[in-house]
């Protein structure tokens, strides 16, 4: 017969790992660990609602009419945007958000065939550079030039990409 | 075998036993972030709202220049295709082709081709 | 080593090995409940926006009270062409408190094994819509949650004002007047959805303000007209020898459901035989519409008769065309919103 003190110390050492075991679950499951993962969910839901105002600015209330999106970036109206987007961006059904936004315009320079950018709305003084900022972006047709823009070519209609920047200060 | 001194094998089996757990755990919060984040990079990645954009832009292009070829549409189209490629980071291509009658109106049929490395979009529409 | 020992230690390890292949599970469903709501709440957010919602043809917003059942998901968007374009009918029907419960949002607007709590709320940029349904917000950010920029559409109206009263009077005339919904021009695929008046999907408003300017100036002057009755037409052209036949309707049964009509702010029926000094107000229902049997070919026609016994009362006559017409029906701009959508 051999020695079985040894299975008692075995029988402890479980016992003594399911206990450290469920104080793991425990810790792990009151503290909500922000994972990567979740990081994704704001981005997620601001890149929606950017989206949505761009598109929805984007949309003329009556039929045959230009859209207010198409009228800002034609005639380089800076507040015009920054205003109809922001208003739209920050309403809710009770109390507003905080969102803030920047906004570029994009558009190819055919004699040269570069992609330049030009500012169309300049970033607030929230602006770090360290927010988790979203991308959103819209086309827009433009019959010419948009007014007070230079170093671009030849007026012509042209497709531009509007870019926003947005973040949550 | 029987003269060995097996006072050490808890140990062992302990140290084993912790791993496993360790192991576990591990996995389970590796899922958890998991869950997170292709649900929300599902939506992320998917460019939904891009490729309704592209469609609009497109049929505002119709719009503008029907199915002529001229230096102007060919500007606008190398504008959108351009520009998608160096912001957007996809490959675009689209084409509207002469009138058919379709129903009793006549509609182009445009084709738009959209890929930026992750989704794949192809369509052939009347407009 | 024993025996005893060795068979006992699998047992036991046997048992831990299935308790530990339990925990994920049960370690999962908690933490990723709150990434859920998100999900959920987004992929609600989805179908209130971006899907007009099942049955289409007719709409489920019309499926009142026995019907209720037929409804398979509650969208709220005019059709899936026009993502974010929300119909002022299908948000009316979907806020309306007393016609959906709890239970119903969640098996045709939230979807999912779980009974979700949640709030859904609406308010436009000018404040007439301000809708909200579900429980109060938990406090904090304990919540998945989404909100979307929307566009509300409203239904056109025909306001016949005293401005038409050259145009639609004549003493030679009968005492008739017509307001014809030209359906292969109303339903043209050239309009899209979201300018596009469909009779099918929204109610047709149609206000004759000023009645005195229609009035007849011959002495004596009367003070008012009679309305005798307001009867429903239709013709199919695509018929060899189209002609207008009446619709077979229960013509003297007021219901709100189908239309209301006002003849000087009281409410009639289509029957009223009423005198009318300033103003008629008829609304007909899609629900109404829908009843008869018109396809995207039809004419439909609203006359309202007018008769008085002694002599003409009134010079109205004429057929106002229910169209795109700016000064005939005036169409509402889309009304900017938020749709916020709260799951927990």
């Amino acid at each position: 017969m051999v020695n079985d003190r040894g299975q008692l110390y075995t029988m402890e050492g479980v016992a003594a790992g399911v206990i450290m075991l469920l104080t793991a679950y425990i810790v792990v499951s009151t503290t909500s660990v922000y994972t990567a993962g979740d990081t994704h969910i704001p981005d997620m839901q601001l890149e929606q609602l950017g989206s949505d105002v761009l598109a929805m600015m984007d949309t003329p209330d009556t039929k045959g009419e230009v859209s207010d999106l198409e009228i800002f970036v034609s005639t380089n109206n800076e507040t015009g945007f920054k205003n109809a987007f922001l208003g739209y961006c920050n309403a809710k059904a009770i109390g507003a958000d905080n969102l803030h936004m920047s906004a570029n315009v994009t558009y190819r320079h055919a004699s040269s065939n570069e992609i330049r950018d030009y500012p169309l709305v300049e970033p607030d003084n929230t602006w770090t550079g360290r927010e988790s900022a979203v991308r959103v972006t819209r086309w827009v047709e433009l019959e010419g030039n948009p007014s007070g823009v230079s170093g671009m070519d030849p007026s012509r209609p042209r497709a531009v990409l509007v870019e926003v920047l947005l973040w949550r200060a | 075998m029987a003269c060995m001194n097996e006072d050490g094998q808890w140990i062992v089996l302990m140290g084993l036993l912790v791993a496993v757990g360790l192991f576990f755990l591990a996995l389970i919060i590796n899922q958890s972030a998991l869950v997170g984040q292709t649900t929300a990079e599902g939506v992320l990645e998917f460019p939904k709202n891009d490729i309704r954009d592209l469609r609009e832009a497109v049929f505002d292009y119709v719009d503008e220049f029907d199915h002529e070829e001229d230096t102007e549409s060919k500007a606008v189209r190398d504008d959108i295709i351009a520009i998608s490629l160096e912001r957007k980071n996809a490959v675009v291509d689209f084409s509207v082709g002469d009138p058919e009658d379709i129903s009793g109106r006549d509609l182009h049929p445009i084709t738009i081709h959209y890929n930026n490395g992750v989704t794949e979009y192809h369509e052939t529409v009347y407009y | 080593m024993s025996l005893d020992f060795l068979a006992g230690f699998t047992i036991f390890m046997l048992a831990l090995i299935m308790v530990v292949s339990m925990v994920p599970g049960l370690l999962a469903g908690l933490q990723s409940s709150g990434i859920d709501y998100d999900a959920v709440a987004y992929r609600t957010g989805v179908i209130l926006v971006e899907d007009p919602g099942w049955p289409v043809y007719p709409p489920w917003e019309m499926k009142a009270g026995a019907y209720k059942d037929e409804i398979e998901r509650m969208g709220l968007a005019a059709s899936k062409e026009t993502p974010n374009i929300l119909l002022s009918t299908k948000v009316d029907a979907f806020f309306n408190g007393t016609f959906f419960a709890s239970e119903d949002y969640r098996s045709k607007a939230i979807f999912g094994d779980i009974p979700y709590s949640y709030n859904f709320s609406l308010r436009s940029e000018d404040g007439t819509y301000n809708n909200a349904t579900g429980d109060p917000l938990p406090p904090g950010y304990g919540y998945g949650y989404i909100r979307r920029a929307v566009k509300i559409k409203e239904p056109g109206v025909a306001v016949i004002n005293g401005s038409f009263a050259p145009q639609y009077t004549s003493s030679t005339a009968n005492q008739e007047f017509i307001v014809r919904l030209n359906f292969s021009q109303l339903l043209d695929p050239e309009r899209g959805p979201a300018y596009r008046i469909d009779p099918r999907t929204e109610p047709v408003s149609i206000t004759i303000t000023d009645f005195g300017a229609y009035r007849n100036m011959t002495l004596p002057t009367p003070e008012n007209a009679t309305l005798k009755n307001v009867t429903f037409w239709k013709m199919d052209p695509t018929v060899p020898m189209p002609r207008f036949t009446r619709i077979p309707f229960s013509y003297n049964t007021e219901d709100p459901d189908l239309y209301t009509l006002f003849i000087d702010g009281n409410q009639n029926n289509l029957v009223p035989d009423t005198e009318v000094s300033e103003n008629i107000s008829l609304v007909l229902k899609p629900a109404a519409t829908s009843i008869f049997t018109l396809d995207q070919n039809s004419i439909l026609e609203v006359r309202f008769n007018f008769e008085d016994d002694d002599y003409p009362h009134t010079n109205i006559t004429g057929i106002h065309h229910y169209d795109y017409n700016t000064t005939n029906v005036t169409c509402p701009p889309l009304k900017p919103a938020v749709l916020e959508v709260a799951i927990w």
